[in-house]
């Protein structure tokens, strides 16, 4: 490093003014590159009511389509964010614990792996995006996916002419046939990066705590939403509490959403 | 060749005997071709169905079963489609003279079936419209689905090279002795003619194609149970051992489809003197074997996973073996493998016992097991996501049973085409030991097209998979699929390319010429070369252009005659 310095020193002094362009391109390389952003959640069980208002927002959010009761009932409604309901123990000691399911964003993601065409990918921010344009519907993600976190289209999508106006236009429906998934509301984060631009400074914490639309919503505060490269976020600082726990681990996906339960599971 | 003496008829009545499922015609024809026709429109109808409604109409579900039994029956057809060729393969290879009248018919089996399960897994995605060319456009080297996709193509281009290189002298004995479209099979022929040097050349392409062929079809059956067999998020599925598994049943549901098949056609063609009750002996007794390979294997499976499992596989399991799936599945075992092997093994040691119905009974009960086998490894898993999710139950719907019950028929009308169109029989030689001989080298600018195209395709496959990282941009399946196609008409330009033709019409045409110096070229030299070939004048047309190409000073073409024409 103190050669290439030395190198730089003396170019610059030689030529003058375009030196200090390299010196403080040198200065740029000693603070290394823009740290890249990457989303995660955090979901506080302890706190989470069971009331499915997160679900219900990113179905509003997201423009999903009402499935109506025969397709609900044969599994076929679309939930980017659903409540899983678990219990625990036997009946007299019966617990239920419900949790709230958003895509994982796997870091190590089976869903990427098997997609023939490329439809879904991972962004620089860790994000696993899907190209409904792309997407042949043959649902190998769907079926790869542990976490049945993945949701085809079993039909064209509709909604009561009264609600179409409600739709969100940030977001493109999807067409039949093709898979859809929860995207952490990216199109937030990308409105939230281009205000902070725009106000010329870096994106904090604060903009993003509680930006997607379950984590606006939800009433007891219980979703955090946030970058987890950050070392002073509130997402790292919850991920990294013992309480927190992620959704089967022993598999090696290393999801980038956290539960906090201070009790033991017992199945 | 003695084998081949007795194992095909020499007599002229003979050959109206092996020519006689040409004609169109025949009330049985016609109604089975209509019978099969309607069959088919199911297909068309439940296909239908999930265009215009979406895949809703189907029994699947997202929180239930992802994939149904259009899946299985994708399964069930490529494991068909691939012991055609692995038969006809192996009669080449080890030259199993009793069965080389099977070999064809084994071939049309695997291309029906194929075409079969290629236009299902259309039916089974979502968006059939972007299906083919999205996967060969953007395919992803890492997917399971776009090696199955390379496999697949290479198979079926290979194996019809193949199918037509080893046919393409029987289609021009047609030519001259079929009692209709004689036409037809005469621009089928492409211009063969029938020397010993010619036969030499087609049986040792096809012979080498043969041993090509084999780890492909291998390959192909292997990349279906790696589709099952790679998804650890998926309870009963995650296995090692899913690709020789796959491969095994495979061969199974293979060998009983061509069976009944040639059980079938033997009755109504009357072939009883080309295929011996001899030969399904045989094929009933490996049959037999490998269905007890399968059982084997089954078992294994089964101990694996309700053994000590983790409870994740366990339950999938249980489900299976004493759960809601316990009926079929072992309806699936005692029906349609016990039984059968049963039957199979007694014929097998007791020569008396032995019949031909009964073979096709154990073939046709070891078709619906296996069947229903695929069934029971594709649906139980979506029972049991590792989640604890609700499932909604799966009942194939009526449009699924429509796919499936419609492709069993379109399979058996892509056969009956086949067997209408094209001779299915291998028509006897005249002369003795044909095709022992040495074809002579061929000439240059042969050579020079085949090694080129060779050279080509490998260069091709090597940059697609080179670039497989860089996927939007060089879009390498598409490169190495060409590669592979290249690759692949390598064997069909050395034996469809002409290479005697030419150098008749240039002595021809000198011999013209040194009467009288005055005439043109180009003209003159294409009328005596259409006075000389009496087949496939179209193909080798493309040497009279090269007569009229501006001489080279290359020591290889300077003995063309028009080198002295041209200095006088």
């Amino acid at each position: 490093m103190s050669r290439t310095s030395s190198r730089r020193a003396f170019l610059g002094a030689l030529v003058g003014a375009a030196g200090v362009a390299v010196e403080e391109a040198a200065a740029v390389e000693r603070s290394g590159p823009p740290r890249r952003h990457k989303w995660g959640m955090v979901i506080d069980l302890d706190r989470c009511t069971g009331c499915q208002a997160c679900a219900v927002a990113c179905r509003a959010e997201n423009n999903i389509p009402i499935a109506g009761a025969t397709n609900t009932e044969k599994g076929r409604s679309i939930f980017w964010m659903n409540l899983l309901a678990t219990s625990e123990g036997t009946y007299p000691d019966l617990r239920q614990q419900f949790f709230p399911t958003p895509c994982n964003h796997c870091e190590d993601p089976p869903c990427i792996k098997v997609c023939p065409v490329g439809a879904t990918s991972q962004s620089e921010d860790g994000i696993t995006q899907q190209i409904p344009d792309r997407c042949i519907g043959c649902r190998l993600c769907e079926v790869s996916c542990p976490y049945t976190r993945r949701y085809f289209n079993w039909s064209e999508p509709s909604w009561p002419v009264a609600w179409r106006e409600h739709l969100n236009p940030d977001v493109a429906p999807r067409p039949h046939g093709v898979i859809e998934k929860c995207l952490f509301c990216h199109h937030r984060i990308r409105a939230a990066k281009a205000r902070s631009r725009a106000e010329g400074r870096i994106l904090v914490d604060a903009d993003v705590r509680r930006l997607p639309a379950c984590a606006q919503t939800c009433p007891a505060e219980a979703i955090v939403f946030g970058d987890l490269n950050d070392p002073d976020s509130e997402v790292r600082r919850l991920a990294e509490s013992p309480r927190a726990f992620r959704l089967l681990e022993e598999l090696g996906t290393h999801p980038k959403v956290f539960y906090l339960r201070d009790a033991k599971w017992q199945e | 060749m003695a084998g081949v003496a007795a194992a095909i008829p020499r007599a002229a009545s003979d050959d109206v005997m092996m020519l006689r499922h040409l004609p169109l015609s025949g009330k049985g024809f016609w109604l089975s071709l209509v019978a099969l026709a309607a069959g088919a429109s199911a297909l068309l109808y439940g296909f239908l169905l999930q265009v215009l409604h979406g895949h809703a109409v189907t029994g699947q579900g997202s929180h239930g079963a992802i994939w149904g039994i259009v899946v299985a029956n994708i399964v069930n057809f490529i494991g068909i489609s691939h012991v055609g060729i692995a038969i006809s393969a192996v009669v080449r290879i080890l030259r199993l003279e009793r069965y080389r009248q099977l070999a064809r018919l084994a071939e049309f089996v695997t291309l029906a079936a194929i075409t079969t399960a290629v236009l299902n897994i259309g039916m089974d995605v979502g968006r059939p419209e972007r299906f083919i060319f999205n996967v060969v456009w953007y395919g992803r080297y890492h997917a399971p689905f776009v090696w199955s996709c390379t496999v697949i193509t290479t198979y079926v281009v290979g194996s019809s090279v193949y199918l037509y290189l080893a046919m393409r002298r029987d289609l021009w004995v047609c030519s001259a002795k079929a009692p209709v479209r004689r036409g037809f099979f005469r621009v089928m022929s492409l211009g063969y003619t029938d020397t010993p040097a010619s036969r030499a050349r087609h049986n040792r392409v096809v012979w080498w194609l043969a041993v090509i062929i084999l780890p492909i079809m291998v390959s192909v059956h292997s990349v279906y149970g790696y589709i099952f067999g790679l998804q650890a998020g998926r309870p009963g599925w995650y296995n090692p051992f899913q690709a020789p598994y796959f491969v095994l049943g495979a061969i199974v549901s293979g060998f009983s489809a061509v069976i009944i098949v040639l059980a079938v056609l033997r009755k109504a063609f009357h072939w009883e003197a080309i295929f011996h009750p001899r030969m399904f002996k045989g094929l009933g007794i490996f049959l037999g074997f490998v269905t007890l390979l399968y059982m084997y294997f089954l078992f294994s499976e089964w101990l694996t996973g309700s053994y000590a499992s983790p409870e994740g596989e366990r339950v999938v399991f249980r489900d299976l073996l004493a759960g809601r799936f316990s009926l079929i599945t072992w309806s699936a075992v005692i029906a349609g493998m016990l039984f059968p092997f049963a039957l199979l093994f007694v014929q097998g040691v007791n020569p008396r016992m032995c019949s031909i119905p009964l073979t096709v009974l154990a073939a046709l009960l070891i078709n619906v097991g296996l069947w229903t086998t695929r069934a029971l490894i594709v649906v139980p898993s979506f029972y049991h996501p590792l989640l604890p999710w609700d499932v909604a139950p799966y009942t194939p719907a009526f449009s699924e049973w429509c796919i499936v019950v419609g492709s069993f028929f379109l399979f058996a009308l892509l056969l009956l085409v086949m067997v209408k169109m094209l001779p299915v029989l291998e028509l006897p030689e005249d002369h003795e030991g044909a095709g022992d001989g040495w074809a002579p080298a061929m000439p240059f600018w042969k050579q020079a097209s085949v090694g080129g195209s060779a050279m080509a395709g490998m260069v091709l496959i090597g940059v697609g998979v080179a670039n497989s990282t860089r996927p939007e941009f060089f879009h390498p399946p598409a490169i190495w699929l060409s590669g592979i196609l290249l690759l692949l008409s390598v064997p069909f330009q050395i034996c469809v390319l002409p290479e005697r033709a030419r150098r008749r019409v240039l002595r021809q045409a000198h011999g013209v010429l040194s009467s009288s110096q005055d005439v043109v070229v180009g003209v003159q030299s294409r009328l005596a070369f259409a006075r000389q070939a009496r087949v496939g004048r179209y193909l080798t047309s493309a040497s009279s252009r090269a007569i009229k190409a501006p001489v080279l000073k290359s020591p290889v073409l300077g003995n063309r005659p028009y080198d002295k024409l041209r200095a006088s």
